[in-house]
């Protein structure tokens, strides 16, 4: 996207000829085929394609989930490749937030203990942590569920119990990866209500990986993805002029 | 060995052999008729290949135990029946004078030489009898005159070896025969060696004191007629005279102590005769009127090593018990937690049209291949392990040379066994894991049970009390009824039939609307209340003659009632089995109280009353009480009552009834299980005390709060888990508290009584002034400060009657002390008489008044399982301090005269360690018993003397007696206890293996069921270490779990059996020592094999990839 020095310097992911390849033995699958993409500060950007054409590989290997066989990542202009496994996990832990479409919320924790895990083990200190949970909480409108355990909670609001993690340790980026798949449409437009309004609010980068035209159209840009590689890259309701619009 | 349990081994390898076949021909049949759900449950077998080595390792426990307690019994048996025969060769009888019938003084009991030659002349051409031998057998001193060396106590035969032919003749170590002339002796290999002799040595033996000369002729191999007479012991010296030599020496000229007989047929063989040998023996004795009995010694020593071969692998078999418990848990939570892991498969399988049939059919073939192979891995490692405990009974030093062997039959066995412990568990978690809802199972959703319209409604209770009833109960309930009341079982083999039929008739029930009138199901919850009334109706009437009768008539109603209304049942209905199956609990429950009332066993009032409790349980929570509640109350109420139960606090209700060795394994199952109904109802109460004590943890808090939390969501497997750990932690604390208690109580110094040096003098020699006698053989007496004389009369030597059946005699070892004795021993009592205030005034008055006595503890104490003195020993009723002195009747047996003695006090326990006897003045016990000639000699010695130097110089000095120190022989019984009980810690802790499998299990299982979290809490910052470290302390949480409640529990009981006189009244007033520093190797141990299991999966679960998990289903 941007082309000079001063655009590079806002960008929050800036990736270069990714390359992964699942090795089963006999099978070589070429996941992803030297992808590039840049994505600035403030950017909702949703990565679509059919099953299959490495959307969730993309995802994972710009998050630091996966690693890749050739190419660069850097995320807000640190290189993920190099970082050691430890340094990484760190990382994600202060700067990233993850939203998955089966929550993955741990059963055995209230709603309130989900959603601080990630300040504790970045090293806040638990009285700080809870206050901050309570506040991603009241955020996502479940201030008054926060005791109750995931299996207590409906789909929805066990998907915002998710956003709320991903929230807490307000992170420049938040990953999505079907973050409505699960949900009715109903709930699914809250919940995309809910991501727009953070990204506005706190200038968050997110990027959504997802298989809903609704949910690509309320982001800035949508990626389309085919066969490991970017086959298009189209503006759906761009940065400047959605800043413009308010 | 022939039998265990009193049940024959064939019988049990017939019905083991034909139960396995009856499986395998189940799983043939399955394999042929569905070969596609057979090929779907064996292929899952090579699909985690650790998870399977984890299972196979597991599931064979059983088989490993059974076949080392087998194994042990194989080898006990073997082992001694091969050195009976080496031993006697062809010596199978003995006749002997009969002194039961015809009383007369020991010296007095002999047999012409001539009758010898009469049965040899009776039973010439006999086809049973080959030969007699006229042997004279005394135990004398023997001192070698070349070497120095002494033995105070060999046994030396005199016969005439050219008779021995029958015998196989007397033989030297190279097999030559061996001729003996005048004063000529051949001596067994063990006095040779004790005397360093050869022949040619000149060998001095003395019988009262007198020397006889001889010459050693030649070595002869250990054997009845070369002496060795000792079976199991490791020395048997010996040697062999001629009769007419050693007759006239001893003067005993033309007359035998025993006639040896040899029965046709070889070594072996020679014992099929031994019977029909002895019955023509004693006829002929008999119709001759003569005053001799005949002793089939071969068959008889025979039949010993077998009781004792049976006894060992009756205790590894109790001792095993624990760990078989926990293994049968485990199978069943391996196969639950197979099935979870299943449960999508397993739902699409159902999706598709598989009939639950189908799956528990797959499970089978599954569980059969882990099943064999367990089995046969089993029965290679419990081969192993016998080879370990052998060489450790061996190196015990209890005189046995132990060889392992193992017979066919016992391996098949073991083998069958554990084939069939595993089948029925897998067949049962089989059934339980195809009940499942389809779509929860594809989406591996939590099962949501299906709702009853009658859940908690009598009408629903009733249901599931008659389905229980038919489907299961009855089979068990008739089962025992069959084993313990042989007069009815024609009744209950009906019973067992309706209950055999009772599930397919369940299976086939019709649909709602149809079928037969379900007013009778308005009867049914009748029963528990019958069954109740029918119990306060026998506590308040006498006992009944005929246990059951009452439950056998409801077995014989019941069950076509039931069948018929089951018939009728909705087919869609569900049934709430656990409170069918508590009802059918409590009808096992009133049979049990029916059998405490009929037999006095303290097992069923026990057993009985928990199955009440688990009644209690069960149907409170069927009826929706609240269920922590329910569950804590019942289970510390249950706890209470086991804990209550030694302080006789019921006898009020139950009378006196008999504890055995098995209420050790039943108070361990029933205590642990109660107890981890206690820990998971109420841990998830320590979870915010655990976060608040891990807050200041800082980053490792989420690590300790989900180790913490997701054991308690599965509280199913938790608690088995917790359950198995804490069995086998209760068995092995329990058995070392109680151990090392006795052990403290019985060999404690005070056992030595102030004295420090024993001295056993040979009973051919008695020595009449110990001092001036070692004075006189040079001998430094000067340590000694008291030399006191105990004479000894053995069990076999006395008839002492029995209070509590005038007219009848029974045995008791008898000891006589001396002035010195008396004054001397620092003894406490127990128990006094009435008018004795004071120890002093017992000991006093014992040395004053020549007819006064006092007992052992041991003669008061209930006999155990295995107590070695049979029906013939004298047991008393237990005393209560401030007692009326009582009688007891001394009745020489040689004379049949009676000395009766008031036996005023009862000892200490730890006297038994040395003087398990009756005690009465020397002079009381020489009038009582003249023929007795054993003699001790008790010396206490000044400070500083070398004990076991001073005991070498009396053995030195004087030749009939043998010395050791006090201390030595205390040391060493010490040792032997420590080394059994290790034994039996090893063995007991084979148990733990199946704990620390269970962890690897669940561990290994929560890996794969949490992978998808593992990977969002990598992806959200946790490090590979954190995850490692969550499932670390998760497993340590259970482990931890089940340790501490083993301990608590193991050392709280074992100090209510000591506290409440459980364990005796010497072992109440003694102080409790625990032994902290064993308990806490076993923990340690525990802790840390459970946190090695752990490891591993730990280390796969840090190591998973998070993408890769991210998108795990």
């Amino acid at each position: 996207m941007a082309g000079n020095e001063d655009d590079r310097a806002d960008l929050v992911i800036d990736a270069a000829g990714v390359v992964k390849t699942y090795d089963t033995g006999e099978v070589q699958v070429h996941a992803l085929r030297g992808v590039d993409l840049r994505v600035p500060r403030g950017e909702m950007v949703a990565v679509m394609g059919p099953s299959g054409c490495g959307k969730t590989t993309l995802l994972n290997c710009l998050s630091g989930l996966d690693g890749f066989d050739d190419g660069r990542v850097l995320i807000n202009g640190s290189d993920i490749t190099r970082m050691a496994d430890n340094e990484k996990t760190d990382f994600r832990a202060r700067g990233m937030g993850f939203i998955f479409q089966t929550y993955n919320l741990l059963p055995v924790l209230s709603a309130a203990e989900n959603v601080e895990l990630p300040l504790i083990v970045s090293g806040t200190r638990p009285r700080e942590a809870r206050r901050l949970a309570l506040e991603a909480l009241e955020r996502v409108s479940l201030a008054e569920y926060a005791n109750h355990r995931p299996a207590q909670l409906s789909g929805g609001q066990r998907q915002r119990v998710t956003v709320a993690r991903a929230i807490v340790n307000r992170p420049s980026i938040v990953w999505a990866d079907e973050p409505t798949g699960a949900l009715d449409s109903g709930t699914a437009n809250g919940i995309m209500d809910l991501l727009v309004e953070l990204n506005a609010d706190a200038d968050q980068t997110q990027v959504i990986v997802t298989h809903a035209p609704d949910v690509a159209a309320r982001c800035h840009r949508t990626i389309h993805m085919a066969d490991g590689h970017i086959e298009r890259d189209e503006a759906t309701r761009p940065l400047a002029a959605a800043a413009a619009s308010g | 060995m022939e039998d265990l349990f009193g049940i024959p081994m064939s019988t049990i390898a017939a019905v083991c052999v034909a139960i396995t076949v009856l499986i395998l021909v189940l799983i043939g049949v399955l394999a042929v008729r569905n070969p596609v759900m057979f090929k779907t449950g064996l292929r899952n077998i090579p699909r985690r290949r650790t998870q399977t080595a984890l299972i196979v390792f597991g599931l064979m426990l059983a088989t490993v135990i059974m076949t080392a307690s087998f194994g042990t019994g194989d080898t006990v048996v073997n082992s001694v029946t091969d050195d009976v025969y080496e031993l006697m060769g062809e010596t199978d009888l003995t006749v002997s004078w009969d002194a039961e019938r015809f009383p007369r003084p020991t010296a007095e009991r002999l047999l012409p030489l001539a009758e010898a030659d009469a049965l040899r002349e009776e039973f010439a051409g006999d086809p049973d009898i080959d030969g007699f031998l006229a042997v004279i057998g005394e135990a004398l001193p023997v001192v070698s005159l070349d070497t120095q060396l002494n033995e105070s106590g060999a046994v030396i035969l005199g016969y005439d070896p050219a008779e021995a032919e029958p015998f196989g003749l007397l033989r030297d170590v190279d097999g030559r025969p061996i001729q003996l002339a005048g004063n000529q002796i051949a001596v067994n290999e063990d006095l040779a060696e004790e005397l360093d002799a050869e022949p040619g040595h000149r060998l001095l033996l003395l019988y009262g004191g007198t020397p006889i000369e001889v010459e050693v002729a030649a070595i002869a191999p250990n054997s009845f007629i070369s002496g060795a007479f000792a079976i199991t012991a490791g020395d048997a010296p010996g040697g062999a005279m001629h009769i007419d030599a050693l007759g006239e020496a001893l003067g005993l000229e033309g007359f035998a102590t025993d006639i040896f007989v040899s029965t046709t047929g070889g070594v072996r063989s020679g014992l099929d005769s031994s019977d029909a040998a002895e019955g023509e023996l004693e006829r002929y004795l008999a119709d001759a009127g003569k005053p001799y009995a005949v002793s089939a010694v071969k068959k008889d020593a025979i039949d010993g090593a077998r009781t004792a071969g049976s006894t060992f692998t009756s205790l590894f078999v109790i001792f095993g018990t624990f760990s078989i418990a926990a293994g049968v848990l485990l199978i069943f939570l391996i196969f639950i937690m197979l099935a979870a892991e299943r449960k999508p498969e397993m739902g699409m399988a159902r999706a598709v049209g598989a009939r639950r049939r189908h799956l528990v059919e797959s499970f089978l073939a599954e569980g059969m291949g882990y099943d064999l192979g367990a089995a046969l891995v089993g029965l290679g490692a419990g081969i192993g392990v016998t080879y370990a405990m052998i060489a450790l009974l061996n190196s015990l030093g209890f005189g046995l040379d132990l060889r392992v062997s193992f017979t066919i039959r016992s391996l098949i066995v073991s083998f069958c066994l554990g084939v069939i412990a595993t089948f029925l568990v897998i067949f049962l978690a089989a059934l339980r894991a195809s009940r499942l809802n389809i779509v929860a199972a594809i989406r591996d959703l939590p099962e949501t049970p299906p709702r009853n319209p009658e859940d908690a409604t009598w009408r629903g209770y009733a249901r599931s009390v008659l389905s229980a009833a038919v489907a299961a109960g009855y089979v068990i309930v008739c089962l025992l009824a069959i084993v313990r009341l042989p007069e009815a079982r024609w009744l209950f083999t009906l019973g067992l039939i309706f209950g055999l039929v009772g599930p397919w008739i369940f299976v086939l029930r019709g649909r709602e609307g149809r079928g037969l009138p379900r007013w009778p199901f308005a009867l049914v919850p009748l029963i528990p209340f019958y069954l109740v009334a029918l119990l306060i109706v026998r506590f308040a009437r006498n006992r009944m003659a005929n246990p059951g009768l009452p439950l056998m008539v409801l077995g014989i109603l019941l069950p076509p009632l039931g069948l018929a209304l089951v018939a009728g049942q909705p087919r869609e209905r569900a049934v709430s089995w656990s409170a069918g199956y508590a009802v059918t609990g409590l009808g096992l429950a009133a049979l049990l109280l029916e059998w405490t009332f009929a037999s006095d066993r303290a097992v069923y009032f026990l057993l009985g009353v928990s199955l009440i409790f688990f009644w209690v349980a069960l149907t409170l929570r069927y009826f929706h009480v609240h269920e922590r509640l329910t569950f804590t109350v019942v289970a510390a109420l249950l706890l209470l009552f086991w804990y209550a139960f030694p302080t006789d606090i019921f006898n009020f209700l139950t009378g006196e009834l008999d504890t055995n060795i098995e209420i050790f394994f039943v108070s361990g199952l029933v205590m642990v299980t109660a107890g981890t109904f206690l820990i998971v109802s109420n841990a998830d109460i320590l979870l915010p005390a655990v976060a608040a004590a891990g807050s200041r943890l800082g980053r490792i808090v989420p690590a300790i709060k989900t180790a913490v939390a997701y054991p308690l969501t599965a509280r199913m497997r938790t608690g088995m888990t917790i359950m198995m750990i804490g069995l086998i932690s209760f068995s092995l604390i329990n058995f070392s508290t109680v151990n090392a208690n006795f052990a403290s109580l019985f060999l404690s110094d005070d056992a030595r009584g102030g004295f420090s040096t024993q001295v056993a003098v040979n009973g051919n020699n008695p020595i009449a002034d110990f001092p001036a006698l070692l004075e006189e053989r040079g001998v430094d007496s000067s340590p000694i400060e008291t030399a006191a004389e105990v004479r000894i009369a053995g069990a076999n030597e006395t008839e002492i009657s029995d209070p509590a059946a005038p007219g009848e005699f029974r045995t008791s070892a008898v000891f006589g002390g001396d002035r010195a004795f008396l004054e001397t021993i620092e003894m406490e009592f127990t128990i006094r008489g009435a008018g004795y205030d004071s120890d002093e005034a017992v000991w006093r008055a014992l040395a004053d008044e020549p007819r006064l006595a006092v007992i052992p503890a041991s003669l008061t104490q209930g006999t155990g399982p295995f107590d070695p003195q049979g029906d013939e020993a004298l047991r008393l009723e237990p005393l209560a301090d401030g007692f009326q002195p009582f009688a007891l009747t001394f009745r020489d047996p040689g004379t049949e005269r009676e000395t009766v003695v008031t036996v005023i006090a009862q000892l200490d326990d730890v006297a038994d360690t040395f003087w398990p006897a009756i005690l009465v003045r020397r002079d009381t016990l020489l009038a009582a018993f003249p023929d007795t000639s054993g003699q001790l000699f008790y010396l206490r010695t000044a400070d500083g003397t070398d004990q076991d130097a001073f005991a070498k110089s009396i053995e030195a000095g004087l030749v009939q007696a043998s010395a050791e120190s006090l201390d030595q022989l205390l040391d060493d019984q010490r040792g032997a206890t420590t080394g059994f009980l290790r034994l039996f810690q090893g063995f007991m802790g084979l148990g733990l293996i199946v704990g620390i499998a269970a962890l690897g299990v669940i561990a290994f299982r929560a890996v794969v069921e949490r992978r998808q979290q593992i990977g969002m809490l990598r992806a959200i910052g946790y490090q590979r270490s954190m995850v490692a470290l969550s499932f670390l302390f998760e497993s340590g949480f259970v482990a931890l779990s089940g340790i501490v409640m083993g301990l608590v529990m193991g050392v709280s009981f074992a100090w209510v059996l000591f506290a409440s006189g459980t364990m005796g009244e010497a072992a109440a007033d003694a102080g409790f020592t625990v032994p902290w520093a064993q308990l806490a190797i076993i923990c340690g141990i525990a802790f840390a094999s459970s946190m090695v299991m752990t490891w591993f999966p730990s280390r796969a679960a840090a190591g998973v990839a998070v993408a890769e998990a991210l998108r795990y289903e």
